[in-house]
């Protein structure tokens, strides 16, 4: 049987497009709800670039509508250049959100199927199966069945899939998720190692610390569309040394004014039950809210900025939680 | 289409891989057929004497042999349509769906494994009939030429039930819903399609149903083909291109529906 074409060939042969993924107000509606409502984005080749958003912004369904295994109701979507199909997919390595393995087939026949559906054989596919077991540590497992491997195995044994076919684009939807932070670090290694090689990954998760840490440009999502854009220090600028989220659920309105009169305070942000605030040294800001709110405040959480405050700043909600999606 | 022959080699190997490590499926869809033929045929041919013409020297187990076949063919198909659950659970279609293949090619790779396995199944039932000395097969044909038209009929039954289940899969969400429809619509088609009395002395009313039974063209197809002395009740000018129809069209159909409701 002869082989088709294979992208881990053909890869090598044409230059990459400059931008990997060109979404231009993308629409796709389950029904009534829009899950994708709008949406633009513009993801450069070679960059590790990040998806934020929390459960319900639409996440996911761009990474199906990437696929090409849904169909956006309007807006103009390309993927490496061209409109998503088939051939396109390819070139794509896709890691999706939850395990997407067959408990009874063993490590090297998980690859073996994936090799055989991107068009690997012979050969070529066995020292391409070579390549993954030793570079991801699976090769003494090669012969287990993925039931019996742990978590942070598994979610190895997923990404080495992804990049058997050495894809141009990775799509990674939530790939920490359930990971201990030594399986994290592990994955985090390989992802990296994958990037500096010229893959171009879009990470899409709600993690926001992983996305501040690895990602060179990232992209806040909120309910369907992509609200803003930049690298993570561009996305913090705004913002203060401090983050301090008050639980406050009777705050008087008049309260955010005065609080915007303060210097130390930079955005203060009310998303019922929470007031946001950006500040210089929450040590200097704490115990003066005591002192207006009394006993109205239920707690008090206090860290150094991070994406999440931005989130909160830039989309005036709290990024765990989406209002308005279901 | 050479990418596709070798997608659909390799949804093949994966799903005979899973047949043979789940022995329990292996042994129940073979099992439980040549027990229908032991247990049912010895007991039905000694202690009732069925005096139908249909029933050679009222021989009922070898009469028996038919349906079993056709039975072996409609587990066997209830089997493998649960991994589209499986793998849609395990999130297994996705990756499949992400390749680079159209749906249609992935879901006519999934119909056919099912027609393969489906079909081995069938043909081994056939051959533990064959070299089992009570059982009299005829073979009026010739052996070669019964084999040939067995395999095709389990070939066509196959494909038609693996078209069937992939239209069900698309619309019913749960693996026991599905397992309920199997057993409580299919399986009764059974009864009234020959596999288990002769069509020709059933009353005019189950005769029509017969008619309407998609199986009952297999099963007379395959007592022309092995077990039959003559004609059938449906005969082969009528047997073959029903089941050319159903066989062809139903899983083009089957593949058709779930490309397009492949996330289903």
């Amino acid at each position: 049987m002869r082989e088709m074409p294979s992208p881990v060939r053909a890869a090598g042969r044409e230059s990459p497009h400059p931008w990997a993924v060109e979404a231009e107000g993308l629409v796709l509606a389950y029904g009534d709800h829009r899950a994708l409502d709008g949406l633009t984005l513009n993801v450069p080749s070679g960059q590790l670039f990040g998806l934020l958003g929390p459960n319900g912004s639409g996440k996911s369904t761009l990474v199906l509508a990437l696929a090409g295994l849904l169909q956006p109701q309007a807006g103009a979507l390309r993927v490496l250049g061209r409109p998503p199909s088939p051939a396109v997919r390819a070139y794509m390595g896709i890691l999706f959100q939850g395990s997407s393995l067959d408990p009874f087939m063993t490590v090297e026949e998980t690859l073996w199927l994936a090799g055989r559906l991107y068009g690997l054989g012979g050969r070529t596919l066995r020292r391409r199966l070579g390549e993954l077991l030793e570079g991801f540590g699976l090769g003494e497992r090669s012969r287990d069945a993925v039931r019996t491997l742990s978590g942070g195995l598994r979610r190895r044994l997923e990404l080495a899939r992804a990049l058997l076919h050495r894809p141009r684009l990775l799509i990674l939807d939530e790939p920490t998720t359930g990971l201990d932070p030594e399986a994290r670090a592990a994955l985090w290694q390989q992802l990296l190692a994958a990037n500096a090689a010229g893959v171009t990954v879009l990470l899409v998760t709600h993690e926001v610390l992983d996305a501040e840490r690895y990602c060179q440009r990232v992209a806040f999502l909120s309910q369907g569309r992509v609200v803003a854009e930049g690298s993570p220090q561009e996305l913090k600028a705004g913002l203060r040394r401090d983050a301090v989220v008050v639980e406050w659920p009777a705050c008087p309105p008049e309260v955010l004014a005065e609080l915007s009169r303060w210097p130390e305070v930079g955005e203060a942000t009310w998303a019922p039950p929470l007031l946001h605030l950006s500040v210089d040294r929450a040590a200097d800001v704490v115990p003066r809210l005591f002192q207006m709110a009394g006993d109205g405040i239920s707690s008090v959480h206090v860290h150094p900025a991070t994406l999440e405050d931005a989130y909160f700043a830039i989309v005036g909600r709290p990024f765990r939680v989406e209002v308005g999606t279901p | 289409m050479t990418g596709a022959l070798a997608v659909w080699q390799a949804l093949l190997w994966r799903d005979l891989r899973a047949v043979l490590r789940s022995r329990s499926q292996l042994y129940s869809s073979v099992l439980f057929p040549l027990m229908v033929l032991a247990f049912l045929g010895a007991g039905v041919s000694g202690g009732l004497e069925p005096a139908s013409e249909a029933i050679r020297g009222g021989d009922y187990a070898s009469f028996l042999v038919p349906g079993a076949i056709v039975m072996t063919v409609l587990f066997s198909s209830t089997f493998s349509s649960a991994s589209y659950y499986y793998d849609r659970d395990w999130g297994v279609l996705k990756v499949l769906l992400v390749s680079p293949h159209r749906p249609m090619v992935i879901f006519v790779g999934k119909a056919l494994a099912a027609v393969v396995i489906g079909s081995l199944q069938a043909l081994l039932v056939l051959l533990i009939a064959s070299l089992v000395p009570p059982l009299d097969l005829a073979w009026q044909h010739g052996v070669l030429a019964g084999v040939l038209l067995t395999l095709l009929t389990v070939l066509l039954l196959s494909s038609f039930l693996a078209g069937l289940a992939q239209v069900l899969a698309s619309h019913i969400r749960t693996m026991q819903g599905f397992h309920l429809l199997m057993n409580l619509v299919l399986f009764p088609f059974l009864f009234f399609s020959g596999a288990f009395f002769p069509l020709e002395d059933l009353p005019r009313w189950l005769q029509v149903l017969a008619v309407l039974n998609p199986l009952s063209y297999a099963v007379d197809l395959l007592r022309l083909a092995v077990y039959a002395e003559g004609g059938t009740f449906l005969g082969l000018a009528v047997d073959l291109p029903v089941l050319f129809v159903l066989g062809l069209l139903v899983p083009l159909l089957g593949a058709s529906v779930r490309a397009q409701r492949a996330l289903v």
